[in-house]
């Protein structure tokens, strides 16, 4: 894979990828969906894009606190099934991230480690749900 | 105005400062304000003073906390202590007393995290039987000094607990000094790993592989490194009960440990082990070498570990206790029984009647217990900062049954005490702060490595310098 670059070292990291934006029409189209499966955005790509730098192109609220390093895992989405087979198989660092990251599914990805190919047109990338009480179950105040 | 403040200065303060100040826009309500409070003079708390050093990566969440620190409704004020703090004191620390902060303030964000390291009840402290906490304290230059570890005298070095502190630590032990000097690693740190004496690095828990609480991540970043390999382990142990499932860290854990270590064991000096299934009962320290006894466990149908009966002793020469960390019991609203702030399900922190106060939220490990890496921290401190931000914007819904400490009329400065100590330069502002980064990575680069670190004496001394020059 040509792209497959992984930003390792400590700054400066790509943090907006240097995404050039496609002339209408003309790019390979990625659906972004919320948590609750409502559309937020369709926008186009070039071949090469990671999915994280392109949301952020877009303003799309999926975070990269680690700056596409593999070590944060807060840039999960959750890909179109029939998408999700023709991506290179994740590689061991980013399987151990996706060990970690909220609302796992069988075709969970890290965002910065998806790059678009024209095969990939019309691929949605949905954000996982981060389960709100899942923090404060079981610690209210007791009395004794 | 609304005026909030953070207690904290961690990744959780500023997730929930970040989160906020997006969702309020600065033309919206002109009148917001945002301060956090930290008792430690550089901001970050423990991506600063937790992360290990060669886990440079996770550290560039503090570019996007830079960039929150240019919204000028944002101010830090590092090096001011809000109410009390148990554990080792910072000397130079300015003392905020608790009550200043409802009076000063509309809001309140509690998020000190947790600073208390869990003992074991049959390890009293020693020199030679420290926290992990003490460790990491030390290999970062915390503000609260601990001693340096004696490990020039530690051949053998025994970690109690399996969690990811306790495999940051085994890995700081375990890696070449010439291999961490390239990163954010104090050069006297490198001096005590350069005249280390450690050989050997037991990891002891008491349940086994499939309970222990590492992470695929950081037992792989164990297994890889260079000079160093892992004692082989007895194949029983990977092997699970037909009956268990597996979740897929458990299988990818068991899978890794089955491979081993890189480096094969036998071929090098320094050698680790993962002892499952093992609980320390006692300690006896000689002049010199420390005893450690284990029972030997097993799991009960619940997965409790439970003493089979055997027992066994280990030589060793220093004992870390890596167990996890606890709130500070002095902090306001601190529950007994959780030891946590209690809170619902928005954040907001709750009264022991069960009410919730009105516009106090806690966010972070202070919250949640002291488990979760970054990414939960975040998801965490999201969620209290869209509610907070729904309540000065109009669309709170919290139940008309509530306590109240906060005022309601507040001037825009912060309080006196601190106003004044800032001009004295006992007060640390993200201006201030970013100055010393700078400088901090200035004098890492002529070293080649990432950066040298300043104490706050040298930062002190240092603004003083470049302000007479400017
Ligand atoms: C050793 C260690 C290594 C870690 N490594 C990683 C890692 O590699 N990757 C990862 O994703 N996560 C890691 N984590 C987890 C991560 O650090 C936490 O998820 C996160 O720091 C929790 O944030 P917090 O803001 O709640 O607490 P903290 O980061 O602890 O921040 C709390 C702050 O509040 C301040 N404070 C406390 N009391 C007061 C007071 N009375 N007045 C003023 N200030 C006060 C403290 O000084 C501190 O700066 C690690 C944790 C530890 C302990
Ligand atoms: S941005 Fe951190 S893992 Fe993708």
């Amino acid at each position: 894979m040509c792209c497959r670059l992984r930003l390792k070292t400590f700054p400066p990291a790509a943090r907006h990828g240097g995404i050039k934006r496609p002339a209408p029409g003309t790019g390979i189209k990625v659906h972004f969906k919320d948590s609750k499966g409502n559309h937020v955005k369709t926008i186009e790509g070039n071949e090469g894009d990671d999915l994280l730098s392109l949301a952020h192109e877009h303003d799309i609220d999926l975070e990269g606190a680690c700056e596409r390093s593999v070590a944060c895992s807060t840039c999960h989405v959750i890909i179109s099934p029939e998408h999700y087979d023709l991506l290179p198989e994740p590689e061991d660092d980013e399987n151990d991230m996706l060990d970690m990251a909220f609302g796992l599914s069988d075709t969970s990805r890290l965002g910065c480690q998806v790059y678009l190919t024209k095969e990939l047109d019309g691929m949605t990338a949905t954000l996982p749900a981060a389960t709100r009480n899942m923090f404060v179950d079981g610690h209210k105040p007791t009395h004794h | 105005m609304d005026k909030v403040a953070i207690l904290g200065g961690g990744p959780s303060a500023f997730y929930v400062a970040s989160r906020l100040l997006s969702r309020v826009p600065a033309d919206r309500n002109r009148n917001l304000a945002v301060h956090m409070f930290d008792r430690l003079w550089s901001p970050h708390g423990l991506v600063r003073y937790g992360v290990a050093p060669d886990h440079p990566e996770v550290k560039n969440c503090t570019h996007k906390f830079d960039e929150l620190a240019k919204d000028a409704r944002f101010r830090y004020f590092g090096n001011v202590q809000v109410g009390p703090a148990s554990g080792r004191p910072i000397p130079h620390v300015v003392r905020l007393p608790f009550d200043e902060i409802p009076r000063s303030y509309t809001h309140l964000v509690l998020a000190p995290g947790c600073p208390i390291p869990t003992t074991h009840p049959a390890l009293p402290l020693s020199s030679r039987v420290i926290p992990a906490l003490d460790l990491v304290h030390w290999y970062t230059q915390h503000p609260t000094h601990p001693h340096a570890p004696p490990l020039d005298g530690a051949r053998h070095v025994t970690i109690i607990g399996q969690g990811n502190v306790a495999l940051d630590v085994a890995r700081m032990l375990l890696t070449s000094p010439d291999v961490l000097a390239t990163y954010d690693v104090p050069l006297s740190v490198l001096e005590g790993l350069r005249t280390s004496a450690v050989e050997h690095v037991s990891i002891v828990g008491r349940r086994g592989p499939l309970q222990a609480a590492f992470t695929t991540k950081e037992a792989r970043e164990l297994m890889t490194i260079s000079d160093a390999s892992m004692a082989l382990l007895d194949p029983v142990l990977l092997v699970p009960s037909a009956d268990t499932k597996l979740s897929r860290q458990q299988t990818r854990v068991l899978d890794l440990l089955r491979k081993g270590s890189t480096t094969k064991s036998g071929t090098t000096k320094k050698t680790w082990s993962l002892d499952f299934f093992r609980a320390p009962t006692g300690i006896q320290e000689s002049e010199s070498r420390l005893r450690l006894s284990l029972a030997h466990t097993t799991l009960d149908a619940g997965l409790r570990a439970v003493a089979t009966g055997a027992t066994s002793a280990l030589e060793t020469d220093l004992v870390v206790t890596a167990l996890g960390q606890q709130l500070d019991p002095s902090t306001p609203f601190y529950d007994d029984a959780t030891r946590r702030i209690p809170v619902n399900a928005s954040g907001n922190v709750l009264h022991p009647s069960g009410r919730p106060f009105k516009n106090v939220y806690a966010s972070g490990w202070a919250a949640m217990g002291a488990r979760g890496v970054l990414a939960s921290t975040m998801i965490n401190a999201y969620n209290v900062a869209d509610n907070l931000a729904a309540s000065l914007l109009g669309s709170d819904s919290l139940s008309p049954n509530f306590e109240e400490i906060m005022e309601k009329d507040v001037d825009p400065a912060p309080p006196a005490l601190v106003r004044e100590e800032l001009e004295k330069g006992n007060v640390m502002s993200y201006e201030d702060w970013k100055i010393i980064d700078a400088e901090e990575v200035r004098k890492g680069a002529e070293m080649g490595k990432e950066r040298e670190r300043m104490g706050w004496e040298g930062a002190k001394a240092f603004l003083a310098a470049s302000k007479t020059r400017a």
